[in-house]
């Protein structure tokens, strides 16, 4: 039954399908081409990675990136499970005022974010650097957090607390010994989504950073402005293996989940 | 029908009994002092912040009260950049909706084992860094790259497409469409596929079975899919100035210059209110599109 446009329509998909990868295949085959310049390709190399390696300005980007996604990451995970967890737990009033709250971050545009960040600091006196830079990836990496636990509560089969409960489990042992347990995997997920979001972001460390407190991303920005060089694809491609180590570690099924929660 | 049922479900489940209301509340603590001491306490500084005077040799916010950052707003230097943004980021949202809508609808319409993986595919170059997926385009489009090559072999006379508007709208809808993608999916899952099938029985064509059928249902996924690449669109800064050369800002550079190079923290602050007042004014939009069309499927 299918129509000459059905079948249009499917090769337009696999089409997009490989417009998606073309970027991503150049990136990780640029990275080894032997050449100075980045367009011309003359034969294979894995210089760019040792240089990459003993570029001591970037290691010291990607250390700050690492602990600011660590913190941020972990901040955000703690107080989004408590916050999962109180809005489908108990009993509080206000439920979809509370839930529409932690989402604002989503909907209002991260540059609106960032300047209101900006100026709330140094009207408070706070000097930019590893606290505020922080602090902001929180609110960003919070929604997130939230709704990945919300979804795996969600998720749960509804007899599993109350067996606990009629085996004379108290409320915490049933946390401990059975949803706990059982939401871990949530929990790792939220926390490499917060770890990940706050790893590549741009746009609230620009208004965020301070003296020292360079990430990772806003040094690759402030390099591409002079042009690209054989080493940032080198980057690229460690940062593309990172990004698939972190999918295989959420798994397919929680990501499945999360994206049909986020809707 | 699931999608709506299980939380409930869970709800119930989870909530068992009703007791320890109040650590409830506790536990939501951190969250409400986040939102309101990160969020919406720094917005209302900047709604401020954006009647403000500032002072023309030092910059900052000096205080009082004056329409003249709105109204500066108006000069054409500022109304080109905000025309130019506004379009690009219509131009984007369309051109995602009809791409992501062709791709949901494929992956909607693949055997069930194939959805995941396909999804998959989807969701690989979305959480791959930003920085990466833009910049690679400046390998592919820019001189001597692989685009050039490719149309000098096929006999045409082509230069390096970086910095280009072509360059910038390509990015983009590379940036978003992923995100385009998956709340139509999400919306087309739902879709039982003896619909199409009673579509085609009735007679109805492709268009048909889509105008009928696919858009109507899955239309609370395309109103996210809009607002979920024009919004988004108007905030971007590092496309416009690695691809478009930083000849054609956005909105978004403009709001970084002025915050970070000329301080002219009141004249920025009303530019993020006009970025605001737009989102606000597309989910209104959206919603009320929303309305109507659910109103006309029950009449």
């Amino acid at each position: 039954m299918d129509t000459v446009m059905d079948r249009v329509v499917s090769w337009f998909a696999r089409l997009v399908f490989v417009f998606l990868y073309i970027p991503i295949i150049a990136v990780v085959v640029y990275s080894f081409n032997a050449s100075e310049v980045s367009y011309r390709f003359t034969g294979l190399t894995t210089r760019w990675y040792g240089e990459l390696f003993h570029d001591e300005r970037l290691l010291e980007t990607l250390r700050t990136s690492a602990i600011v996604g660590l913190l941020a990451g972990l901040a955000a995970t703690a107080i989004g499970f408590l916050t999962a967890f109180a809005l489908v737990r108990y009993r509080v009033r206000g439920r979809a005022f509370f839930l529409g709250a932690i989402l604002i971050p989503l909907i209002v545009p991260e540059i609106v974010l960032g300047v209101s960040l900006l100026t709330i600091f140094s009207t408070a006196g706070i000097p930019n650097g590893l606290l505020t830079m922080v602090l902001g990836h929180i609110v960003i990496t919070l929604p997130l957090a939230t709704l990945v636990p919300m979804g795996a509560m969600a998720a749960l089969d509804p007899s599993l607390s109350e067996a606990a409960t009629d085996l004379g489990a108290t409320g915490w042992i049933t946390f401990r010994r059975v949803l706990f347990p059982l939401l871990r995997p949530s929990i790792l997920a939220a926390f490499l989504l917060s770890f990940t979001t706050s790893f590549s972001n741009i746009v609230i460390s620009t208004f965020t950073s301070g003296v020292g407190t360079t990430t990772l991303p806003l040094r690759i920005y402030s390099t591409l402005k002079t042009g690209l060089t054989p080493e940032l694809n080198a980057l690229g491609t460690l940062l593309v293996l990172f990004t698939l180590l972190v999918i295989a570690l959420v798994g397919v099924q929680q990501m499945r989940r999360i994206l049909a929660s986020t809707n | 029908m699931s999608a709506s049922t299980a939380p409930a479900q869970a709800g119930r489940a989870l909530r068992a009994p009703a007791r320890g209301t109040l650590l409830g509340y506790l536990m939501l603590l951190p969250a409400v002092a986040v939102i309101v001491l990160l969020v919406i306490v720094p917005m209302a500084v900047i709604a401020r912040q954006s009647f403000a005077l500032s002072d023309p040799l030092l910059g900052g916010d000096v205080g009082g009260f004056t329409w003249a950052n709105y109204t500066k707003l108006l000069d054409p230097v500022y109304a080109k950049t905000m025309g130019y943004s506004l379009a690009m980021a219509a131009l984007n949202a369309v051109v995602c909706l009809v791409v992501g809508y062709a791709v949901a609808f494929y992956i909607a319409t693949r055997p069930a084992s194939r959805q995941p993986v396909l999804l998959m595919l989807v969701i690989i170059p979305f959480l791959t860094d930003f920085l990466v997926r833009s910049f690679a385009w400046i390998t592919l489009l820019g001189s001597g790259g692989p685009y050039v090559k490719l149309a000098r072999l096929l006999g045409f006379d082509a230069s390096s497409l970086v910095p280009s508007q072509f360059a910038v709208v390509m990015s983009l809808l590379y940036a978003f469409l992923p995100v385009a993608v998956f709340p139509i999916y999400a919306a087309m899952r739902s879709i039982d596929p003896s619909l199409r099938e009673a579509a085609a029985d009735l007679g109805a064509g492709w268009w048909q079975t889509h105008r009928r059928v696919y858009i109507p249902l899955s239309a609370s996924g395309i109103g996210s899919s809009v607002m979920l690449t024009f919004v988004p669109t108007l905030g971007v800064f590092v496309i416009p100035v690695l691809l478009g050369g930083g000849k054609d800002p956005l909105v978004g550079n403009l709001i970084v210059t002025l915050f970070t190079e000329f301080r002219n923290e009141p004249l920025g602050a009303a530019m993020s209110m006009v970025v605001l007042i737009l989102m606000l004014l597309s989910v209104a939009v959206v919603a009320g599109l929303l309305r109507l069309l659910s109103n006309r499927k029950a009449a």
